[in-house]
């Protein structure tokens, strides 16, 4: 069973501008690959169709085996909880702490304290910020803020990690170092979907590539390094 | 990028299963730890920063205090016109023709009946002079033929004697053959229990729109609390909260406005009788009473106290069901 498969789906807008047409291709577990497309190619649409921000005109979309775009709205708060995300907007909090961004999706989970300590300094860690937890994310530079996302995506240990232009504001030497970071992450096991726009940075990277153009889809495979 | 990432050390992280390992009874616990947890913060967060939510306290306070006082003034009412009941004396008047040895004996066998406290008679006699002294007619009276006054036995039933009983009573003494009628004087208390039943619903009346005002206030402060946490509620959906997790900290807010108004309320009150109680008691001196201004009842204060909480509940749950759908990620 794929991570995520994506059946057909069309995304219309009330306005009547297709953001999607007819898209179809699967994730397989732990895979690794990258989205991209100019800016309004649909990148973050076909994201948000997999947390059921938004819902498919037509088609279906399937996350680790759930259909999401028929799933009950009582439903969704646990498939998101099986998926991190990562906005180029970082969407932190400025009035709390470091720690207690990157704790709320455990304390939203039930985690008891310790063990949720115990993760957030384990996602602190890996993102490099351990030692950050009592500052404020308003203190911390754009790199900085933008790993405290990731920390907070990936503290609750999901099977899906999304990102969505996560390297945006970002000189390319830190872009560089956020994309080794999801590689990581990538290599315990986790299935991570990057959208980007900045080319030479996929290019250098390599792997899988799905790239939309005016809502279609066409695909580049993997090219070895 | 720090030092210690530059490392290249390998993220501790691993993925999927144990994020799901959370078992039935932690789950409970930390269900409850979550309840506990939001009731702290949110009351903490209510009276470490009071001057953003004052104005909602005291409107609160304000709303309850007037169906408050209201409620006390009649309980203290009630309580009186169940003393005059319980008073409400008859007078037995004699026929013309009996003598005094005659109302005498009848005297000492009403003395005697059940639920009868205290017997007076006042003789024709005596009524007469009665008359003479206090209507000034004294020359006028001198030219009737003889006294028109009949002779009167006045009569106490027992404090704790019903009121049904009281009227039996009378209707006994009317089938006498020396009693010409008797008057028991009850129009006015019924009167009285009219006029209480009357305030009674206005208090409720009033109450309900009261209620209704404290739903608004608390709904709209809640709206107002809403729209300055848009923010985080986004993050928190995003990553998974539910809605019942959302709305819990607006809801118990809510319900600690209104137990803070609630007990700003009974302050309120307390001051009103302390104010109130002192002049009461003048009065009822001046009628030769020992009364005493009652305050509000333990019960009452009670139902208050807690109807202000669910008031408030009620009222963020209002707004939070209006506001909280259209806030998603």
């Amino acid at each position: 069973m794929p991570m995520v498969r994506f059946d057909g789906v069309s995304k219309r807008y009330p306005g009547g501008t297709e953001a999607l047409s007819n898209i179809s291709f699967e994730l397989a577990r732990g895979e690794f690959a990258f989205l991209t497309g100019h800016s309004g190619a649909g990148k973050s649409t076909l994201l948000k169709l997999m947390l059921q921000m938004e819902r498919p005109s037509k088609g279906q979309v399937f996350v680790d085996g759930d259909c999401v775009n028929t799933m009950k709205s009582s439903l969704v708060p646990f498939l998101r909880r099986k998926v991190g995300v990562v906005f180029q907007n970082h969407q932190l909090l400025f009035d709390r702490t470091v720690y207690d961004n990157v704790a709320m999706p455990l304390l939203i989970a039930g985690y008891q304290p310790a063990e949720a300590s115990r993760r957030v300094r384990a996602a602190l860690d890996s993102v490099g910020l351990l030692g950050y937890e009592r500052r404020n994310p308003i203190e911390l530079s754009g790199g900085e803020q933008q790993r405290v996302g990731i920390a907070r995506a990936v503290v609750n240990k999901p099977r899906l990690l999304l990102a969505d232009e996560p390297t945006g504001n970002l000189d390319p030497e830190l872009s560089e170092e956020i994309m080794k970071l999801f590689l990581r992450f990538q290599q315990v096991g986790v299935t991570v979907l990057i959208a980007t726009h900045d080319i030479a940075l996929i290019e250098r990277m390599g792997h899988r590539r799905l790239i939309l153009e005016h809502g279609a889809l066409h695909e580049r495979e993997a090219y070895v390094r | 990028m720090s030092a210690k990432h530059s490392k290249g050390r390998q993220p501790r992280i691993q993925p999927g299963a144990s994020a799901h390992s959370i078992g039935i009874k932690d789950r409970l616990n930390s269900w409850a730890q979550q309840h506990q947890l939001v009731a702290v913060e949110t009351l903490m967060r209510l009276l470490t920063k009071p001057f953003g939510s004052i104005m909602t306290w005291l409107v609160i306070a304000i709303s309850l205090t007037l169906p408050g006082a209201m409620w006390m003034t009649l309980d203290n009412l009630s309580q009186l016109s169940n003393r005059f009941q319980a008073s409400g004396s008859m007078s037995v008047y004699l026929k013309p023709a009996v003598t005094d040895s005659d109302a005498q004996a009848l005297l000492a066998r009403v003395e005697n009946m059940p639920g009868v406290a205290d017997t007076r008679y006042i003789s024709a006699d005596q009524a007469l002079a009665e008359f003479r002294a206090t209507s000034g007619l004294g020359e006028a009276l001198d030219l009737l033929p003889e006294n028109p006054l009949p002779g009167v036995i006045v009569l106490e039933p027992e404090l704790s004697l019903p009121q049904s009983d009281v009227i039996a009573l009378a209707e006994s003494l009317r089938g006498e053959s020396r009693v010409e009628t008797v008057e028991l004087d009850t129009a006015w208390l019924d009167r009285l229990h009219a006029l209480l039943a009357l305030s009674e619903r206005i208090v409720w009346v009033l109450g309900a729109l009261l209620a209704l005002g404290i739903l608004l206030v608390v709904g709209n402060t809640i709206r107002l609390s809403i729209a300055a946490r848009v923010d985080e509620i986004r993050v928190t959906k995003l990553v998974g909260a539910t809605n019942a997790w959302v709305r819990r900290p607006f809801l118990y807010t809510g319900l600690w406005f209104g137990m803070v108004g609630g007990l700003v309320s009974w302050v309120l009150l307390a001051i009103g009788w302390v104010l109130v109680s002192g002049p009461v008691e003048d009065l009822a001196a001046l009628y030769g009473s020992e009364y005493r201004l009652l305050p509000l009842s333990a019960g009452a204060a009670l139902v208050l106290l807690l109807g202000a909480m669910l008031l408030g509940w009620l009222g963020a749950w209002w707004s939070v069901v209006r506001h909280l759908h259209q806030i998603e990620p």
